[in-house]
């Protein structure tokens, strides 16, 4: 077995690091270009609450003071990076006074659910599906999937959400229309929470399934039919082996090897993809909780939330380089030049 | 008893364009222990007659009609899983371009036990692991083999691999599709004659497809020349090269380049050589070049002068790895050399601004190995012809880049009505590689380097191509750099030859010395490898190989150059 030369990690985690602080200071400055002032916001939400607000230049320093909105744009930076490296992303101006991370805390486990269930069963369906629209023993039927993989692909998930919960949960009732879990179940380690949620994730996971097939099943089909040309696999015929033998070792086997690069970046991406289903759905994931910032305004969650899109698509591009040379022995750990 | 009878076969290929007949009415038989040898240019329908006994034809092909008995069973009454058991244990096949007939993510061993496991189900690891061991090693590749990856391995060794599984399960035919078509011509013999080796040990009969004469006069017992699906003519080896009877066999023979052999060059004394070198500059000159890539020396430190005012053709001969084509990038500027400098008229290249690298690029235009990947697919190779004309500047109207390409294609012997406004499939290999002389002409540049020109088209149309480059340089005044390991041909083309032997120079001077008579050993060891359409000539013997490894071991740590003359106008030096 290989190892991994120290050298190699320090540099991918070098990279790791550098891409992360980049993208950190990046979504610190895109907010801060924006004409809107904060503190005028949750202004006008008190006096929307209470009708009129007295002494409102008074208040708006004191939260300006609050948020620290008032120091120079240097001092804040440098804050905000002390507090990013802590996951301290402040106090969220919409929901005042909840910290942003217990929001992100609260959120992250529905999404992470939800999207890796959904990401896997996706992945598998499509590489699968994919391989076989090439693979000359595959049944018939097989070669209708390409038609239908574009047309789904072509969906926006918010219309296949809307579809599912109108066939699923309007008409046959057979899943709940809205909802992470249900209203009459104590949430804890018990069956029949976890049954609840599985009955409340799955169309919102289908809905982003049969929208996401296409995309792995229509880059999979590419890939095999260059494989499908390739040498080793006629030479693999002629040494008789068995056809699904050939499929899995010498055609996705070789195949797969670009789509799992496809599969990390994906990670970060769904984050961003899911918004609108778990908006339909009213479930109360990452996407949910982006959403709702963006109509408030409220930068302190927006921050933090593109904070953890980015922290997870590099921690997954990061794990595919260290995994790589493992799954192609063509690739090495190059050590740093 | 034979071990292969074919008769009356028919294979077509319908198309949209109509039934396309691939092979015609072939008969033929492979007797146990021999060796046939298929012969024709591509299109002339061996492989497919080899795929067609291993039911493995490409789609929409089809066999129309005649039989095809292997021992005593037929071949075209198996059903698809009878087809696969008799795949690799009763016919095996040997593939083309062993670069790329191994599975990249498995190990070797795992790729010769997984053909055992298909057949005999054998999954006991201990057995599996002597009878790889057994089978490399009959190949002559230390059992460690085992353990690499495809990449890990150079060429001849993963067309020994491909060998030891053609005869693992001791099949009672053995298919080899021009097993070494892209090895150079020491590794070429070596793998030969492990193949004949194993094949005659284990008494199976062999096909070996190609259209190289030499190598197959040097290899089988019986020729079948095809043409156009048609077998024309077969017999022993040895009738059929002392005394051919179709025209078509006394072509392919006549097409093999000899050393010392009629030229196939007919040197015409007409105009004399245009000159268009700087007086006083030389065109190119490498001041102490070397390469190295991290640890590896590619090129040792050497030194010369062309001076380009009498056109030159300069070839570079070594096998694989010698060096030759690292030279080639360097005087390209596509790499930096690690030590020295390399001059064009003057000018180093790596310090050139953007105008003086714009007429560099101008001045020198390259051919290169692959005619098939130096064409965008998506258009037309007027595109190719064209863009680099208008681009430095050269065109003055449509109309006058119509004529260019006109006479470009003449030139190199093409007629432009049926190759202009095509696209890159369209046209054969040889088409495309004289489109790429024909490219490299219109620019009229002053150097022009061919790296392995013609090592990818079929033997018969070489001499044309080379002989179109030959005539560029009288004709127009270019310079030629010919990198190639076909010492022949170089004999025939150059006016100077250096051998290459791992970055350094073995020896050097004109063709009619270094190649005539030759006396570094090794060119020595380069010439005996070229397989000779003379049987009478010996190619040596199982026992050549270690012999052989032997010697460039030595050769390697003697790093001594031989010179052995000069010619006026390139003065070559080496440190």
């Amino acid at each position: 077995m290989r190892t991994i030369p120290t050298s190699y990690l320090l540099n991918r985690l070098l990279t790791l690091f550098l891409t992360v602080f980049i993208a950190a200071t990046l979504i610190w400055i895109i907010p801060r270009l924006s004409p809107v002032d904060p503190a005028e916001i949750m202004l006008g939400r008190m006096a929307a609450g209470a009708g009129a607000v007295a002494d409102s230049e008074a208040i708006l320093a004191q939260l300006r003071a609050n948020f620290g909105l008032d120091d120079p744009l240097f001092i804040q930076y440098l804050k905000y990076l002390c507090n990013t490296v802590t996951f301290n992303f402040g106090l969220s101006t919409a929901t005042f006074p909840t910290p942003v991370s217990a929001l992100i805390a609260n959120a992250l486990p529905w999404t992470l659910g939800l999207m890796i269930l959904s990401l896997i069963v996706t992945f598998i369906i499509g590489n699968l599906l994919g391989a076989l629209m090439v693979w000359e023993e595959s049944p018939k039927l097989v070669k209708v999937a390409i038609p239908a993989a574009m047309v789904f692909t072509s969906i926006p998930p918010i219309l296949s959400g809307l579809l599912l919960m109108w066939i699923f949960a309007a008409n046959l009732r057979w899943f709940p229309l809205t909802g992470a879990y249900g209203l009459t179940v104590e949430p804890g380690w018990t069956w029949e929470f976890a049954i609840s949620v599985l009955h409340h994730g799955f169309l919102p996971a289908l809905s982003i399934v049969i929208v996401t097939f296409g995309f792995w099943a229509l880059g999979m089909r590419g890939l095999m039919i260059t494989v499908q040309g390739e040498d080793y696999v006629t030479l693999a015929k002629a040494k008789g082996l068995k056809p699904r033998y050939i499929l899995y070792k010498y055609m996705i086997r070789n195949a797969i090897l670009p789509q799992i690069t496809a599969f990390a970046l994906k990670v970060g991406l769904l984050i961003a993809g899911q918004v609108l289903v778990e908006r339909i759905f009213a479930y109360n994931g990452m996407g949910k909780l982006l959403y709702d910032a963006i109509l408030d305004q409220d930068f302190p969650v927006i921050q933090g939330v593109s904070f953890v899109i980015i922290l997870m698509t590099a921690l997954s591009v990061f794990i595919v380089d260290l995994i790589y040379p493992f799954i192609d022995p063509r690739i090495r750990h190059e050590a740093s030049t | 008893m034979s071990a292969l009878t074919i008769t009356d076969l028919s294979i077509d290929f319908p198309t949209t364009k109509g039934v396309v007949h691939a092979v015609s009415d072939l008969s033929l038989s492979v007797g146990r222990g021999r060796r046939v040898g298929f012969i024709g240019e591509s299109g002339s329908g061996k492989t497919t007659t080899a795929l067609a006994v291993m039911q493995m034809l490409a789609e929409p092909g089809r066999v129309a009609k005649g039989s095809i008995v292997l021992g005593d069973t037929d071949m075209l009454a198996l059903n698809e899983e009878e087809m696969r058991k008799a795949r690799l244990r009763r016919v095996s096949y040997i593939p083309q371009g062993a670069m790329n007939s191994l599975n990249p993510i498995m190990r070797i061993e795992d790729q010769l036990w997984d053909g055992i496991t298909a057949h005999e189900g054998t999954t006991d690891r201990a057995e599996l692991k002597r009878r790889s061991d057994e089978a490399l090693e009959s190949v002559g590749l230390p059992a460690r083999v085992g353990r690499l990856y495809p990449h890990e391995l150079s060429g001849g060794m993963k067309q020994r691999v491909c060998i030891a599984l053609g005869v693992i399960l001791t099949p009672d035919l053995i298919i080899a599709d021009e097993p070494t078509s892209a090895l150079d011509v020491v590794t070429q013999r070596h793998v030969m004659q492990t193949l004949k080796d194993v094949q005659a040990k284990i008494g199976a009969g062999l096909i070996l497809i190609g259209h190289d004469m030499g190598l197959m006069a040097q290899s089988v017992d019986e020729l079948a020349v095809l043409k156009d699906g048609v077998l024309v003519e077969h017999g022993e080896t040895r009738q059929i090269i002392e005394n051919p009877q179709h025209p078509y066999t006394r072509e392919l023979i006549s097409s093999v380049p000899l050393v010392g052999g009629e030229s196939f060059l007919d040197d015409e004394i007409g105009a004399p050589p245009v000159n268009r070198g700087k007086p006083g500059v030389p065109l190119l000159e490498f001041k102490g070049v070397s390469k190295t890539y991290g640890n590896v020396t590619a090129l040792q430190p050497m030194s010369f002068k062309l001076d380009g005012e009498v056109p030159k053709i300069i070839s570079i001969v070594g096998q694989s790895g010698s060096g030759k084509s690292t030279m080639g990038s360097l005087m390209l500027g596509f790499n930096p050399p690690s030590t020295g400098q390399v001059l064009f008229e003057g000018q180093e290249i790596a310090s050139m601004n953007a105008a003086k690298s714009l007429e560099f690029r101008k001045q020198v235009q390259a051919v290169f190995q692959d005619p098939y990947a130096c064409f965008n697919p998506f258009y037309r190779v007027n595109h190719a012809l064209r863009f680099p004309f208008k681009q430095f500047g050269y065109a003055k109207s449509e109309a006058h880049i119509q004529e260019k390409m006109e006479e470009a294609c003449t030139a190199v012997g093409l007629d432009p009505a049926l190759v202009l406004g095509r696209y890159p499939h369209q046209l054969s290999g040889g088409q495309r590689q004289r489109l790429i002389v024909a490219r490299a002409l219109m620019l009229s540049p002053k150097l022009l380097i061919a790296d392995e020109p013609v090592s990818m088209v079929d033997a018969s149309l070489r001499a044309t191509i080379l002989k179109n480059i030959y005539d560029l340089k009288d004709r127009y005044g270019i310079s030629i750099l010919y990198i190639t390991h076909d010492l022949a041909t170089a004999y025939h083309v150059s006016d100077y030859v250096i051998v290459l032997y791992q970055g350094h120079v073995a020896e050097a001077g004109p063709p009619e010395e270094v190649i005539g008579n030759p006396k570094h050993e090794y060119t020595q060891l380069l010439i005996d490898s070229i397989p000779w359409p003379d049987l009478d000539r010996s190619w040596g013997t199982p026992s050549t190989a270690t012999e052989d490894a032997e010697r460039l071991d030595r050769l390697a740590r003697e790093n001594k150059t031989e010179f052995r003359g000069r010619v006026p106008g390139f003065d070559l030096d080496v440190a």
